[in-house]
């Protein structure tokens, strides 16, 4: 295999023939080069769809009230449904195993003071566990626990806009900021990867916010998610059985589409996977047929040069050539062909998606870009396609009689 | 160095069957300078394609430097012919993209001689032919005659202990024939076993014996006078 001499011949066969060979190497060269900026592009587009989910967890549940449409259990249409902190614990003792983390939400708008500065911004009041159902991320401090809970504190996590706003440069860690004129302590600062108006927000323990409005045990929504080795039909069903019961609870019509909605991410994510999936593997089927098309190329390329090169096989076997030496000899050349060339296209195309994969960040589209586990696959393609176009004709190169090599006359 | 006994050879052609050589019976001692002569369809190609082992016999025995010649696989059958013989062709069959001195060293390739080994002693055999200033040239740059000493140089290079010639002069002028000749008759002088097939008497002539084919028998095998190639170069 690194035998310098039968190298020697395959630079001297491939630059005898150069138009030939770059012809037949284009095939190859193309079909990898399409493999390669398709699969980039579906990497593209499903990092771009994952980014603009990735501000939660991917297997969270959201419900929402909203109004009954359809009169049922002797109440009229259009009734408004409240959720209470009893129907987060109703589902907390009904699911202990399919739920991981649930919480609840209350949003008022709230006119934040630091000293001079002021400003306008959304509260949401939530229970410690809405950390992980939101992916948010603590960059100082803490988030909210389960004592600020018990205790109604007025604590509040701020996001990374709102330190901006009020604080500018100072420490923002234990001070004291007023919500509609009630002084808060700050014990936090988050970030979000997902957007930045998520920054603009202010968080706060639940209970504190129904002690303040009213003394009430109402909550605006509940979000939670599912146990995380659950697969889509065991998710979809879990959030089936929720939609049951809490309509079973508020009186809603079972077919009511508008009285509770719950909102599941699994389906959402589901439906994204099986398209990139889908997208995916028509990429990779398209180019097959490429590289099969390129593949019969080199094949037909050896078989030529083969036929051309049959008196001098001949001749180098009357004079002592064996038969594997021959095959040997065929099949080098093919493989480096087909490498070479593949590697080429491989390269142009890493190239281009690198130098223009960052220029392109629409949200639909991020960081088109092709992984190493890709390339190493399309290296042993090339490489066992390479083999293959070359055995054909490399057997048959190996069968000529040297007889031929006299039968000149 | 060669014996053959009761050699048939018969060619399938559709539904007839052509009988080429018909129980050959040939010996050549170590030394000789054989010429085979005979008109086309004679048998006397078949004839040096079975000595070169580039076809097999129907029957009889074909023993080689008393090695006998039978059932051999194509593999074993390339390694003989690297160890036992040398060929020369009418056209003389070097590969076009490999200079003279590549072309030489190639059967040395085959025999697994190293790389520097291999080159001198090309250039060594190319020097016995004269040609060792031509050793960098491709055999486009070559004459023809140049061209047939580069294929015997090559032939010899293997050191094999039967050359065998086909026409070797079948593509040459008269006087470059006969410094051919004159070449081949010199390294028979060194005592190398040569089998040349020829149709041209005056060729034949300068050999040291002449076996007459036709139709598939010997009819002829004498030794002859040898006429030397030098008194006409």
């Amino acid at each position: 295999m690194f035998d310098r001499d039968i190298w020697a011949e395959i630079f001297n066969s491939i630059k005898n023939n150069k138009l030939r060979t770059f012809l037949t190497g284009f095939s190859v060269g193309w079909g990898i080069f399409i493999l390669v900026m398709l699969l980039g592009s579906v990497n593209g587009m499903t990092n771009g769809f994952h980014s603009q989910f990735n501000d939660d967890a991917t297997n969270s549940i959201f419900i929402r009230p909203g109004s009954t449409s359809i009169a049922y259990a002797g109440f009229e249409a259009e009734r408004r449904i409240q959720l209470k902190n009893n129907d987060i614990e109703y589902i907390r003792k009904s699911f202990p195993d399919d739920f991981e983390n649930i919480s609840g939400r209350m949003f008022r708008r709230t006119t934040a003071r630091y000293k001079s500065e002021t400003g306008s911004y959304t509260v949401q009041a939530v229970h410690p566990d809405f950390q992980v159902i939101e992916k948010t991320i603590i960059t100082k401090g803490r988030f909210i626990n389960t004592n600020d809970l018990i205790s109604s504190a007025k604590v509040a996590v701020i996001g990374r806009k709102v330190k901006e706003d009020l604080f500018k440069n100072e420490e923002a860690l234990g001070e004291f900021v007023e919500f509609n004129g009630l002084p808060f302590r700050v014990i936090g600062v988050f970030t979000d990867d997902g957007d930045d108006n998520a920054e603009r927000g202010i968080i706060a323990p639940i209970s504190t916010y129904q002690r303040i409005y009213s003394n009430t045990d109402d909550v605006d929504q509940i979000a939670l998610t599912y146990n995380s080795s659950y697969d889509l039909t065991r998710a979809l069903e879990f959030s089936g059985r929720l939609e049951t019961i809490l309509k079973r609870r508020h009186k809603v019509a079972p077919k009511d589409q508008g009285g509770i909605r719950i909102w599941n991410y699994a389906e959402a994510f589901s439906d994204i996977s099986s398209f990139t999936g889908i997208l995916d593997t028509g990429a990779i089927f398209v180019v097959m047929l490429i590289l099969t098309a390129g593949i019969v190329g080199i094949g037909n390329i050896m078989v030529f040069t083969v036929k051309e090169r049959t008196k001098e096989i001949g001749v180098r076997k009357a004079l002592g050539a064996e038969p594997i030496q021959i095959i040997k000899l065929v099949l080098l050349e093919s493989v480096f062909i087909t490498a070479l060339s593949g590697f080429i296209g491989l390269f142009v195309a890493t190239g281009i998606l690198a130098a223009v994969g960052p220029l392109m960040n629409s949200p639909a589209f991020t960081n088109p870009s092709v992984d190493f586990g890709i390339i190493l696959t399309v290296t042993i393609i090339l490489i066992i396609a390479g083999f293959f176009a070359g055995l054909l004709p490399a057997m048959k190169a190996a069968r000529i009689k040297p007889i031929v090599a006299l039968n000149d006359k | 160095m060669i014996q053959i006994k009761n050699l048939h050879k018969s060619y399938k052609m559709g539904s007839n069957s052509l009988h080429v050589l018909k129980g050959i019976d040939f010996s050549v001692e170590e030394g000789e300078l054989v010429a085979i002569m005979g008109s086309s369809g004679s048998g006397k190609s078949t004839l040096l394609n079975i000595l070169g082992m580039l076809d097999g016999a129907d029957s009889g025995d074909y023993v080689l430097d008393g090695v006998p010649i039978e059932n051999l696989n194509e593999t074993k059958a390339a390694q003989y012919r690297n160890k036992f013989l040398g060929f020369v062709f009418q056209s003389f069959n070097l590969i076009n993209y490999k200079n003279a001195m590549e072309n030489v060293a190639l059967p040395l390739y085959y025999q697994k001689v190293g790389r520097k080994e291999r080159q001198e002693k090309a250039l060594k055999y190319l020097g016995q032919v004269g040609l060792k200033e031509w050793a960098t040239h491709l055999p486009s740059e070559l004459s023809g005659g140049q061209k047939q000493r580069v294929a015997i140089a090559r032939a010899m290079a293997a050191e094999p202990k039967v050359l065998l010639a086909d026409e070797p002069t079948g593509a040459l002028d008269s006087t470059t024939s006969y410094e051919v000749m004159d070449l081949i008759q010199k390294i028979n002088d060194d005592g190398n076993t040569i089998l040349v097939v020829t149709h041209e008497p005056d060729i034949a002539d300068m050999c040291k014996r002449i076996v007459h084919l036709k139709d598939g028998v010997i009819v002829e095998d004498k030794k002859i006078k040898q006429v030397r190639a030098s008194a006409y170069v």
